[in-house]
């Protein structure tokens, strides 16, 4: 909450100062625009790597986190900050690959460079791809997540067995990708492991937890679920508990949020596949500031990787740092 | 004092004319607990089919399978429960899966700070719960307070109330979801009145979970979890206040005829008032369960649940334009739309068809119950 008043304050400092603001900063370095796709802890993560990479470089960030994901959300926040008119880099998780290419190449044709993170525009290869006017995408690719989780899945259930995929929403690319990845790897790699099928929760809880009970019934000897998100598998996880199937029935959780972490603990989950928000706004903001530079052999293409958390390595702090730290 | 008008008008609702005859009788008693027969149906296609897709040893009519139904109906049906009051009224709830959300995430807020304060558990829990139905039914009675003094539309206070909601649930939320509930929480959200061991060594438990662990635990299952028992204290208590008492009267006599209320002295702006807070209260509960349930406080939770609630509203038989239907109707309503799910699930149906069939049971459904109007007004003008 206090971050959020805070958010709000600088909002309302920069608009009344806007003008002279415009003048000091030009002079004192780059400003860069920082717009993720939703609040939620993954963005907020990644904010917070923003904000250390741009303290370390003496730049000036302006963030703004749209209330929800979308086209129709994200656009008019985009549109608002073009037309400040100080804002040099745009570090962006475009909330859909295709329809924000248009107004990107508007903020493109203002003086704005642009650096996708989390999320990419066309198919993601700026070299080759059908879109290739941003300076570069750093992210970790949600098919590849989907792979490495499958694998993490195969190795707790001993390489056999039937394992079931709960996920969200059919038209989001994010959590259909995962489950792409998850799919592939399960056709291709793991010849005993059986896909049983895939339901999707609508983001309701509730529903996940009855789709996965009425699954363990229809399937009594299912060996693990793969939840999309971290709301997927703690429904799916909630279930298995409550048919006595806690650590029988493996559940793997997308995202290393605290509850993700707090659940893994209670043994509702046992596996977290952790994406690295932080290093991805990190990055972003150092790309940035060494384009002003005038470096030129900057990669179109970074991926960020996963670290997979279990209960015998969450308390290590290698493994622990990936977990998304949010301050309250 | 003279019985008013329009809790006569009420009355006539229920009471059946004197002259009929046995067939019309028949069709009469049959189409009044249609949506009774629809879901009964519905069970018996399941039971006989899932064996013959998934496998002879897959059932329906298990003890684990109605648990899991029950518990899946607690947050629709209290969602649904508030709503038919309001749309027997002639008015509609749109804020209540917010509200769920908002009560959700207040709760376990008030719950942590409870405990970190030193409070034993079952006292921070009803402080929990103490939180979710005061704050939510404070939302309820701003919509009321709009609809009723204001006469601003319903639908467009309790929109505009939802997202006035929702902001100030993302606000109190760190992160939209509240976590670091106190161990134990769980307990309270899946433990059960009752548990029942299958086969060897089995048997019944009452009040405290067996100490089984490995196979055994596998075998057990939770009768009445205390999400279902909170729900069916709440239902009951629901269906004396809409049958028996002055307060259901003054309800179905709002939304049969507000002008006939309002001059028979129904004190119709209290009563729309109070009927908004109770919507809230009830969508309240649902927030604070659920909370219970998944350890953590959401801000979202609720969001998806709305239309669930008033399809089963609809389904169950209560009148969009006010006036009549029944708490029984609304169980049954959420009781097929939680009996839809599993059934398809453990049909193992794509899950694209599965839209397309609730989609299309819901439009049955409703136009079943239009018919059975049609039926009822002509047998009764003979």
């Amino acid at each position: 909450m206090r971050k959020l008043t805070k958010l709000g304050a600088v909002a309302a400092l920069t608009v009344a100062l806007s003008s002279g603001a415009a003048l000091s900063q030009e002079m004192d370095g780059i400003t860069i625009g920082f717009l993720p796709g939703v609040v939620d802890p993954f963005y907020q993560v990644m904010e917070l790597g923003v904000n250390a990479a741009a303290a370390e470089l003496g730049i000036t960030v302006i963030t703004q986190i749209p209330p929800t994901w979308g086209v129709e959300v994200q656009t008019p926040i985009l549109d608002a900050m073009v037309a400040r008119g100080d804002i040099d880099y745009l570090v962006i998780a475009p909330t859909d690959k295709d329809q924000m290419v248009g107004p990107l190449q508007n903020a493109l044709e203002a003086g704005i460079k642009i650096i996708t993170v989390d999320t990419f525009l066309g198919d993601g290869d700026y070299a080759d791809g059908p879109v290739t006017f941003p300076l570069s995408y750093i992210g970790s690719d949600n098919v590849e997540g989907g792979r490495i989780s499958a694998r993490g899945l195969a190795k707790a259930i001993g390489g056999e067995g039937k394992v079931y995929i709960n996920s969200t929403n059919p038209n989001v690319s994010s959590v259909e990708g995962r489950a792409i990845g998850f799919n592939e790897v399960m056709d291709n790699e793991y010849p005993d492991i059986e896909v049983i099928g895939l339901d999707f929760n609508l983001d309701d809880m509730n529903t996940a937890v009855q789709q996965t009970a009425a699954t363990l019934e229809r399937v009594p000897d299912l060996a693990g679920v793969f939840g999309t998100n971290v709301f997927s598998a703690q429904g799916a996880g909630t279930a298995v508990v409550n048919a006595g199937l806690g650590g029988a029935v493996q559940v793997v959780a997308y995202d290393a949020t605290k509850f993700a972490i707090e659940q893994l603990r209670e043994g509702v989950v046992s596996l977290v596949l952790a994406q690295k928000p932080f290093d991805m706004g990190y990055l972003a903001v150092s790309f940035a500031a060494a384009d002003a530079a005038g470096v030129t052999s900057l990669p179109v293409r970074v991926e960020t990787g996963f670290a997979i958390i279990d209960i015998d390595n969450v308390d290590d702090p290698e493994v622990a740092r990936f977990i998304y730290q949010v301050p309250e | 004092m003279a019985q008013p008008d329009p809790e006569a008008a009420a009355k006539a609702e229920f009471a059946a004319p004197k002259t009929r005859s046995t067939t019309d009788q028949i069709i009469l008693s049959i189409i009044q607990v249609w949506a009774g027969v629809f879901l009964a149906i519905l069970i018996l296609v399941f039971v006989i089919s899932i064996p013959l897709v998934s496998g002879s040893s897959v059932s329906f009519l298990t003890v684990r399978n109605s648990q899991n139904i029950l518990v899946a109906i607690t947050p629709i049906l209290l969602l649904g429960l508030g709503q038919t009051f309001v749309i027997i009224s002639g008015g509609i709830d749109l804020s209540v899966g917010w509200v769920m959300s908002f009560a959700s995430v207040i709760s376990a807020l008030a719950l942590r700070e409870a405990y970190n304060a030193g409070l034993a558990l079952p006292l921070a829990v009803v402080v929990g719960f103490g939180t979710a139905v005061i704050g939510s039914g404070f939302v309820g009675f701003l919509n009321g307070v709009i609809i009723a003094k204001l006469k601003v539309p319903p639908f467009i206070v309790t929109l505009g109330m939802s997202f006035i909601v929702r902001g100030a649930a993302l606000l109190m939320s760190e992160n939209t979801t509240v976590i670091g509930l106190p161990r134990g929480v769980r307990d309270y959200g899946n433990e059960s009145l009752l548990y029942f061991i299958r086969g060897e060594g089995g048997g019944f438990y009452f009040f405290t979970k067996p100490e089984i662990s490995g196979e055994m635990l596998r075998r057990m299952d939770r009768i009445i979890s205390y999400p279902v028992l909170v729900t069916v204290i709440v239902v009951a208590i629901s269906i004396f206040v809409l049958r028996r008492t002055k307060f259901g009267r003054h309800t179905y006599a709002i939304g049969g005829n507000r002008e006939a209320a309002v001059r028979a002295g129904v004190p119709v702006d209290r009563h729309i008032i109070k009927l908004y807070m109770l919507s809230a209260a009830t969508a309240g509960i649902a927030g604070f369960l659920s909370m219970l349930r998944f350890t953590a406080g959401s801000a979202v939770i609720g969001d998806p649940l709305l239309l669930s609630s008033i399809a089963a509203v609809i389904i169950g038989g209560v009148s969009l334009f006010g006036g009549s239907g029944s708490l029984v109707g609304t169980v049954i309503g959420s009781l097929i739309i939680a009996v839809l799910t599993t059934g398809l699930v453990m049909l193992n149906v794509q899950s694209f068809w599965q839209f397309i069939v609730v989609g299309a049971v819901v439009i049955l459904a409703v136009l079943i119950d239009q018919s059975r109007d049609m039926i009822k007004n002509k047998i009764e003008t003979r």
